[in-house]
């Protein structure tokens, strides 16, 4: 009986554990975020596109940020290139910010570069 | 060493993908699910659960539900990896997750000895430490995209 205690003891930490790290999620969902639309212009440092996200690393007045963009798909859709996210380019990024504030990350609901406004969630606001 | 492995065209296909990438996600998941779902009733049962349950049986079915996980997961772990390579290298919970992995099957190898060789009292421990690797390496994995 002990030994099934035990046993039970230790799913039941273990689906806490898990429980506990979810919410935590830098790269899904926007609950990680803060409420408000949260607007950075900078100049992009350093592109890694592609699966399973996309992350910038944008300069904006000497400070550097992190800003999640989307999956190949999400790009595809509105016609957004990874050559026009390349180094040195100039990008406007409106999103929601980590609701962490001395983290310097946030996640793109839209971007625009060169002019152009690529809507990468166009059902949110 | 990881470049060339980002640079073939398997990994840079995934990359670029819409369907392949989660596919192969999910079957890393399917993998997982049939190697823990072949281990913890196995593990519990040695442990003292369901003892009306008959032993030889229950191992026989479980390590090739198991063995077939395992492979799976480990295929599609490396499509995965390959992907971002060499960043997942560096990843400290990459690496505690491979040694974690290393240590489940060192001791999975050390619990069928102890089977072969009728050792109960042994095998229990193995059967212990087997569902606590097992699920630490869930977590190192889970690890890796959150940290």
């Amino acid at each position: 009986m002990a030994i099934r205690r035990s046993i039970l003891k230790m799913m039941v930490l273990f689906i806490l554990v898990v429980g506990m790290a979810a919410p935590a999620s830098a790269h899904h969902g926007w609950r990680w975020t803060a409420d408000g639309n949260f607007e950075l212009t900078g100049i992009i440092q350093r592109a890694e596109l592609g699966n399973p996200h996309g992350i910038l690393k944008v300069d904006a007045d000497g400070e550097i940020w992190t800003v999640e963009v989307g999956q190949p798909w999400r790009h595809d859709r509105v016609g957004l290139k990874d050559e026009t996210l390349s180094e040195g380019t100039e990008i406007i990024i409106v999103g929601h910010r980590s609701a962490d504030p001395d983290e310097k990350v946030v996640k793109a609901e839209r971007v625009t570069v060169g002019g152009r406004l690529y809507n990468l969630y166009p059902n949110r606001d | 060493m990881w470049e060339a492995l980002e640079a073939t065209a398997l990994a840079q296909h995934l990359r670029a993908s819409t369907y392949s990438y989660p596919l192969v996600n999910a079957l890393h998941i399917v993998g997982l699910a049939l190697l823990l779902g072949g281990i913890t009733p196995v593990d519990l049962r040695l442990l003292g659960l369901w003892r009306g349950i008959p032993l030889e049986p229950l191992i026989r079915t479980a390590r090739r539900t198991a063995a077939f996980g395992l492979v799976l997961a480990l295929a599609m772990g490396l499509l995965l990896f390959s992907v971002r390579a060499s960043e997942y290298a560096m990843h400290p919970a990459f690496q505690i997750k491979l040694v974690l992995i290393l240590a489940a099957l060192a001791n999975a190898a050390f619990g069928e000895h102890a089977h072969r060789r009728h050792e109960a009292g042994r095998l229990r421990v193995h059967a212990g430490l087997s569902l606590g690797l097992w699920l630490a390496v869930i977590l190192a994995g889970r690890a890796i995209a959150y940290f």
